[in-house]
């Protein structure tokens, strides 16, 4: 059972937004659509342990952190996010991730 | 495409996740005996709000980019014509099909003064009678405060002509037409289709117009309008009624209409609307009295009344309270109209950074943790990217 994490991204969100709109159409059913999104879970999981490779490095404060239904919240002021190519800085991050093992 | 080999993976990722996912539906969506057509269209729209989030760079098909291309110079076409009614001609028609809309924005090169936002039927555009539609945007037009003035009409696909009009303060905001809606609703499909374009609409065009733009319309009542009539045609044509009104009242207006954009209930916003001008409307609109157990606003059955005299030092008291609350609760409304404006300004700085991913260590030391994380997605300040490894510190 892949991960479900992935479904709040700007690729999830926009792939269950559209999802949403052919079901109000009714062109597909919702347990198509929910097919659907189990398909982009596991699509999702392979592609980003397959095909992606870089690194990243991150340095901030933490402002709180939260560990509910397995899943932890940490909520980061003031962070950089350094990549070998470029830096990013940004006020606040939310970083979710579920606790299901590692590796 | 345009970018450099050594750029963003993100573009490629994506669409070889899509790619990867579509195939894979393909039989999923056979075995259902779902036509492959709207797989194809599950997949354009899919690509379609990826390239409107502006997270990702790049597009994807050649068809894609042909089909922009032409959309783009069709729409430079029409704004160097200007010719506001044979735009409403061509949307009428375009709704009698009830086909799918696309939400084509042009790019901002738009020609000042006037600029004309269509959204287009991705497939065809047919010219049209001039009978109907013309005189329902003539009497929307009358209808308008006279201090106000068209500005722009935003036209969508299924004919609703919404008008950004320019208040005489200079802030500018969308009135959506209930009589074209009632007018064009047998023709139009469910009214749930309308939610998610009108909201594509004008998430954009906040963003491209460089004047604060407020909005009357609520998505959610619109669907409401389609299926019942009754409660989103009413708020609107409160808010137009209003704006027909109080043509002086353009500020009030301006804030109703950021409530409106903050999620407020329905039926708090006739209360906002209401009071801040305290017409008429009000009355019928006022939030349901507070049970009162004791005191002259007794709702419970009456006792005697030397209880009810030992009371009414009390009562002043409570009814002070009471009326301190209720002030209170009237005032929370419009203080979270403030509140709204705060987001806004964290809405231009686009949306809350949220990394997503998984982890392979997280420690912590007193106050000092550290992250060992993978596969990760980020969103940061709008942009996405993706990172196989992250380690991070922070301080608690």
């Amino acid at each position: 059972m892949a991960y479900q994490l992935y479904r709040n991204t700007t690729l999830g969100n926009s792939l269950q937004e559209s999802l949403d709109e052919l079901i109000q159409t009714q062109q597909i059913t919702p347990q198509l659509a929910l097919q659907v999104l189990l398909q982009f879970d596991k699509a999702i999981n392979t592609a980003l342990a397959n095909r992606v490779r870089n690194r990243v490095n991150f340095r901030g404060s933490l402002n709180t952190y939260r560990f509910c239904d397995n899943v932890w919240t940490f909520v980061l002021n003031d962070v950089e996010f350094r990549e070998v190519t470029e830096l990013v800085k940004v006020d606040k991050v939310k970083i979710v991730f579920s606790n299901h093992g590692n590796t | 495409m345009a970018s450099s080999a050594n750029s963003n993976p993100v573009p490629k990722l994506y669409k070889s996740v899509i790619e990867d996912v579509i195939n894979e539906v393909r039989e999923l969506f056979l075995d259902e005996g779902v036509d492959e057509q709207v797989l194809l269209e599950l997949k354009t729209l899919w690509e379609n709000k990826l390239l409107q989030s502006k997270a990702v760079e790049g597009f994807h098909t050649e068809e894609q980019a042909a089909l922009q291309a032409a959309q783009q110079q069709q729409q430079q076409q029409q704004q160097q014509q200007q010719q506001q009614v044979q735009q409403v001609q061509q949307v009428q028609q375009v709704t009698q099909q009830a086909q799918t809309q696309q939400v084509i924005l042009p790019p901002q090169q738009q020609q000042a003064p006037q600029q004309q936002v269509i959204v287009q039927d991705s497939k065809i555009l047919q010219h049209m009678s001039a009978t109907g539609m013309s005189a329902a945007a003539t009497a929307a037009t009358l209808a308008l405060p006279t201090g106000v003035t068209p500005y722009q009409q935003l036209i969508t696909s299924q004919g609703q002509i919404l008008q950004v009009v320019r208040a005489p303060n200079g802030a500018q905001y969308i009135i959506q037409q209930p009589q074209q809606q009632i007018l064009l609703q047998q023709q139009m499909q469910p009214g749930g289709v309308q939610a998610p374009v009108i909201q594509q609409v004008l998430a954009p065009l906040q963003g491209g117009l460089p004047q604060q733009t407020g909005v009357i319309i609520q998505p959610q009542q619109i669907v409401l309008a389609s299926g019942n009539k009754v409660q989103g045609n009413t708020q609107v044509m409160q808010a137009a009624a209003m704006a027909a009104q109080a043509g002086q009242a353009a500020t009030a207006q301006v804030q109703q209409v950021q409530q409106a954009q903050g999620a407020a209930a329905p039926q708090a916003q006739p209360q906002q609307q209401a009071q801040p001008q305290g017409q008429p409307q009000t009355q019928a609109q006022q939030p349901p009295m507070m049970l009162q157990v004791d005191g002259t606003g007794d709702t419970s059955s009456e006792e005697d009344e030397d209880e009810e005299e030992e009371y009414d030092e009390d009562d002043d008291e409570e009814k002070d309270k009471d009326g301190g609350e209720d002030g209170q609760v009237e005032e929370e409304p419009l203080n979270s109209g403030d509140d709204v404006s705060d987001e806004e300004d964290q809405e231009l700085f686009d949306t809350e950074n949220v990394v997503v991913c998984q982890y392979d260590k997280i420690h912590r030391s007193k106050n000092k943790w550290k992250f060992h994380l993978k596969d990760g997605i980020m969103n940061l300040n709008g942009r996405d990217y993706v990172f196989s490894k992250a380690i991070g510190d922070a301080e608690w």
